[in-house]
C-alpha cells in the first residue's frame, strides 16, 4: 500500500454544522493523505454527505477549519472548492447523456480559439485530450463523438473522475460510485479507482455503503455515525468483524442478531 | 474460441460507424428523405401537361417565379424557426413569437408613418375625466435603420422579460409564452387603434398602410431622393436630361436588351396569334376526317401546312424606355430598406432571362427579377447559429442546457444566462421576420404573423429537434422549414385535390417525426 507522507493534502479538525437545532455534523475530524483512497463509511443519515458538502463548498461549515495543502481555506461557492483542488464526482455525475464525451468533458471549460462564449472550440485538440486523459485511469474510447447516453455505466464514472483529474482536481470525492451498477461495472470502476491511487498525487474520499468493496481498494477508514467520527484507522488497523460493526453504526452484530430474533 | 474475458473491454462493444452508418444515424435523415419526397412530388406534378401528367399547372413549381415564391416561405419559416428550435434545444418554448411578428411589425410601420414620439399619459378633468397626452418628444422622420433599432429596443427587452421571469420563477416556458401571445396581440391591437385616430388613417383600423415604398427610393442626379415610379413617370424631357452624364456603354447594354425583351415579346405574341388562328383549322378538321369528306380533308390539311402570320413587329426603343430601364437599374437609396425587403440575385435571374431563356412568362417578358432578400437573411442566421450551436462554446451551453440542466449548472454553465439569451434570439428572429414583411411589402397588420410560433414548432420538430431538449441541429430545423414550405405548394399543385390537404399531411408528418425524434433520443439515452 501507500505511504502516508507526513502533509495531509486535507485535513478537516472539529467539523461542526448545524442546520437550525438539527447537529447534522458534530466535530469531524479527518486527515486524508495523497496517493490514499480514504474510505468514509456510515448507515445512511451518519453525515457522510454533509461532510462532502461541507468539503466540495456547497454548505459552509458552522465552526471548524478545513484545511487544503496545510492553508485553511472557506468556500462560499462550489466552484471556490473546485479552484482549490477538490473534484466532486456525483452520484448523478453531472453528464449530458445527449451529448458526446468531449462535450462532456469539457462541458463549461470548452477549449475555444478565442475568448467569449461565441469562441469557436478546439474540436481536435478536446477530442484528443480527452481520449487521452481516459486512457491514463484505463478506458480507451473508442469515438470521442459517441454520446455518453450508449456508454456503460463504469464509463461514464471514468469519465467524470477523469474530467475531475484533468481539471485540477488534487482531492477527488467520490460519492458512491458503485451504487446502482452491475457486478462487472462495479469492478470496473475500482479498477479506475486504483489506477488513480497509482498515480500517488491524489488524494481519493470514497463514500460507499458496501464494505467489501472498501476493503478491497481502501487504505483508510473513518466510520461516521450519528454526525460522529466512530472509528478510523488504516487497513491494517481494522480486521475483521471490526469494519462490520462499525458499518453498523458501532452496534455489535451479536446485538444485532439479538434484536432480529425478538 | 472466445477471448478471455479480462483481456476485452467495454469499450471493444461500441463499434466506429462507418460514414455511411453514421450518416443513417444523423438526426435528420429522416426529414431529408420526406423533403425529397415532397421535391419529387411537385417536380412531378409541376411537368407540362400531357407526356407524363394532366397537369394544369405546367411547369410552376419550378420555374423562375415558383422558385422565387417558394424560397420566400421557406426562408421566412426558416428565420423563426431557428428562433423556436435553438429554444427548444435549451429545454424552453416560445409562444410568443407570431404575436411578437405582429408587434414589431405595427411598431416598425407606425414609426416609419408617423414617426417616433415619447408621450406622457396623465388624468385630464377638463370636460370630464379622461386621458390626455403629453407629448415629450417627436422625430416625425426616422430612417429604416432608426425603425428597426427602436423595434429592436422593445422586442428584445420583451424577449428578455419572458426568459427572466421563466428562469426566475421556474414557471414553465409554455405559460409564460402563452401570457406573451395574448399581451403583445392586444397591445399591437389596442396600439394602433389609438393611433389611427389620426386624420389620414382609418378611424380604429387595426392596419398601418401608406407607408412610402423605401426599398424603392433612389438618388437620382438633379430631383434629388424620389420614389422609382415617379421618376419614372417624369416628363420625358427630364429622362433625356438624365441620361446625358450616363455613360455611352451603359446606355448601348441597356438599349441592346431593352431591344432583346422587345423582339421577345413580339414573338411570344406572334406565337399566341398562330396558334389562335390554327386552332378553328384544327378542328374543321377533325370534322372533316369523322364526316369522311376527303375533299375537305386535303383542302384543310392544304391550308394549315400553308397557314402563315405576319409576325408581330418589335416595339422600337425609345430614348425614354433606355432612360427608365437606367432608372430600374440604379440601386435604393435607403440599403436597410432594400436589405429587408427588396430583391436579391438580380443578376443571376438576367442570366437566365437573357443567355438562357428560363425566366420568361407566357408574355415573353422576364418572370422574376430576383430572389426576396428574406432568402440572404435567413441563410445569414442559418450560418451563424450553425457555427454557433456546433463550433462554438455557446452552442455546447445550449445542448447541455437542454439536455440535462443541473450537469450544466454543476459544471458552471450560465444555464439561465442560456435561457434568457435564447428568449431574446427568439424575439430578435420575430422581428427580423417583421422587418422583412414591412419592407416588401410596406404595409403591417396587427394578425401577421398569426399561428407562426405553431409553423415555427412544427418545423423544428419535423427537422429533428426533440422537445425535450438537449438534441436538433440547424440543418435539420432548415430541413424542417424545406418540409414546410414544400408541402403547402406541393399539395396546390396536384390536380383534382382541396390544397388544404397539406395540413392534413404536416399533421402526420408532425406525429411522425416526434415519434422518429423520440426513438432516436431514448436510443442515445440508452433506454432501448
Amino acid at each position: 500500500m501507500a505511504q502516508s507522507p507526513k502533509q495531509p493534502l486535507i485535513e478537516t479538525t472539529d467539523l461542526v454544522k448545524k442546520f437550525g437545532a438539527f447537529t447534522a455534523l458534530n466535530g469531524v475530524s479527518l486527515k486524508v493523505y495523497p496517493g490514499e483512497v480514504h474510505a468514509l463509511l456510515g448507515d445512511n443519515g451518519a453525515g457522510k454527505s454533509t461532510l462532502i458538502k461541507l468539503l466540495s463548498g456547497v454548505f459552509a461549515p458552522t465552526s471548524g477549519t478545513i484545511n487544503v495543502e496545510g492553508k485553511t481555506v472557506s468556500f462560499v461557492s462550489p466552484r471556490n472548492a473546485t479552484d482549490a483542488g477538490i473534484g466532486t464526482v456525483y452520484q448523478d455525475l453531472a453528464l449530458n447523456p445527449l451529448a458526446s464525451v468531449t462535450r462532456n468533458f469539457f462541458l463549461g471549460r470548452e477549449l475555444t480559439h478565442f475568448g467569449g462564449p461565441f469562441g469557436l472550440m478546439k474540436m481536435n485538440e478536446m477530442h484528443r485530450i480527452a481520449a487521452e486523459e481516459m486512457a491514463k485511469i484505463g478506458i480507451n474510447i473508442a469515438d470521442p463523438e459517441q454520446a455518453v447516453g450508449t456508454m456503460s455505466g463504469g464509463q461514464r464514472q471514468t469519465l467524470a473522475i477523469a474530467r475531475a483529474i484533468y481539471f485540477g482536481a488534487k482531492v477527488l470525492i467520490l460519492d458512491e460510485p458503485t451504487s446502482a451498477l452491475g457486478q462487472r461495472q462495479q469492478m470496473e470502476v475500482l479498477k479506475t479507482i486504483r489506477r488513480v491511487q497509482k498515480l500517488g498525487n491524489i488524494a481519493i474520499i470514497l463514500i460507499t455503503h458496501n464494505e467489501i468493496h472498501a476493503r478491497l481498494i481502501a487504505d483508510r477508514f473513518t466510520f461516521l455515525s450519528l454526525g460522529e467520527v466512530i472509528g478510523s484507522g488504516t487497513s491494517d488497523d481494522l480486521k475483521g468483524d471490526d469494519i462490520k460493526r462499525l458499518m453498523a453504526g458501532g452496534a455489535e452484530i451479536g446485538d444485532l442478531a439479538k434484536e432480529l430474533a425478538v | 474460441m472466445n477471448a478471455p474475458v479480462a483481456s476485452r473491454q467495454e469499450s471493444d462493444r461500441h463499434e466506429r460507424k462507418s460514414w455511411l452508418k453514421s450518416l443513417f444515424a444523423r438526426p435528420e435523415i429522416g426529414p431529408v428523405g420526406v423533403m425529397l419526397l415532397l421535391f419529387g412530388m411537385l417536380g412531378y406534378f409541376s411537368i407540362p401537361a400531357g407526356e407524363f401528367s394532366l397537369n394544369p399547372f405546367a411547369g410552376e413549381g419550378f420555374n423562375a417565379l415558383g422558385i422565387r415564391n417558394n424560397l420566400r416561405v421557406i426562408s421566412q419559416l426558416t428565420i423563426i424557426a431557428l428562433g423556436a428550435g435553438l429554444l427548444i434545444i435549451a429545454g424552453e418554448f416560445d409562444l410568443s413569437i407570431g404575436s411578437m411578428i405582429g408587434f414589431a411589425g405595427a411598431c416598425m410601420a407606425m414609426i416609419l408613418r408617423w414617426g417616433f414620439s415619447i408621450v406622457i399619459p396623465y388624468l385630464s378633468f377638463e370636460g370630464g375625466l379622461h386621458i390626455e397626452f403629453f407629448t415629450l418628444i417627436h422625430i416625425p422622420d426616422v430612417s429604416p435603420l432608426g425603425a428597426i433599432g427602436i423595434t429592436l429596443c422593445f422586442t428584445l427587452f420583451f424577449g428578455w422579460l419572458q426568459g427572466f421571469i421563466v428562469v426566475k420563477s421556474g414557471l414553465p416556458s409554455f405559460i409564460v409564452t402563452l401570457g406573451g401571445l395574448f399581451f403583445l396581440r392586444g397591445l399591437t391591437e389596442v396600439s394602433l387603434r389609438s393611433f389611427n385616430h389620426r386624420a389620414d388613417q382609418v378611424k380604429g383600423a387595426t392596419t398601418v398602410t401608406e407607408i412610402p415604398d423605401l426599398k424603392n427610393i433612389i438618388n437620382l442626379p438633379g430631383h434629388g431622393e424620389i420614389e422609382r415610379e415617379a421618376a419614372k413617370a417624369l416628363p420625358e424631357a427630364d429622362l433625356l436630361a438624365l441620361m446625358k452624364d450616363v455613360p455611352a456603354d451603359v446606355i448601348a447594354s441597356i438599349a441592346e436588351r431593352l431591344a432583346y425583351t422587345y423582339q421577345r415579346v413580339a414573338d411570344a405574341k406572334t406565337g399566341i396569334i398562330a396558334t389562335k388562328g390554327v386552332k378553328p383549322l384544327e378542328r374543321a378538321l377533325e370534322n372533316a376526317i369523322e364526316s369522311g369528306n376527303e375533299f375537305m380533308v386535303t383542302t384543310i390539311r392544304d391550308k394549315i401546312a400553308n397557314f402563315s402570320i405576319e409576325p408581330v413587329v418589335p416595339k422600337t426603343v425609345t430614348d425614354a424606355d433606355v432612360a427608365r430601364a437606367y432608372i430600374d437599374s440604379i440601386s435604393s437609396a435607403r440599403p436597410v430598406a432594400d436589405f429587408f425587403g427588396g430583391d436579391i440575385l438580380q443578376p443571376l435571374f438576367d442570366w437566365l432571362y437573357f443567355p438562357i431563356d428560363w425566366n420568361t412568362n407566357n408574355f415573353g417578358n422576364q418572370f422574376a427579377s430576383g430572389l426576396y432578400s428574406c432568402v440572404m437573411i435567413s441563410l445569414i442566421l442559418c450560418m451563424v447559429c450553425y457555427v454557433m450551436l456546433s463550433k462554438t462554446q455557446a452552442g455546447n451551453w445550449i445542448y447541455s442546457t437542454g439536455g440535462n440542466i443541473t450537469a450544466a449548472k454543476a459544471n458552471g454553465v450560465p444555464t439561465n444566462k442560456v435561457k434568457v439569451c435564447l428568449f431574446i434570439f427568439s424575439a430578435f428572429c420575430a422581428t427580423v421576420f417583421a422587418a422583412c414583411q414591412v419592407f416588401e411589402v410596406n404595409t403591417a397588420d396587427a394578425a401577421k404573423g398569426n399561428l407562426k410560433e405553431l409553423e415555427a414548432i412544427a418545423a423544428a420538430v419535423i427537422g429533428g429537434i426533440v422537445m425535450t431538449g438537449g438534441f436538433g441541429t440547424v440543418v435539420g430545423i432548415v430541413v424542417g422549414a424545406f418540409i414546410f414550405g414544400l408541402a403547402k405548394e406541393a399539395f396546390f399543385y396536384i390536380p383534382g385535390i382541396d390544397g388544404s390537404f397539406y395540413r392534413v399531411f404536416l399533421g402526420l408528418v408532425i406525429i411522425a417525426s416526434a415519434l422518429l425524434n423520440e426513438n432516436i433520443r431514448k436510443r442515445i439515452m440508452g433506454a432501448i
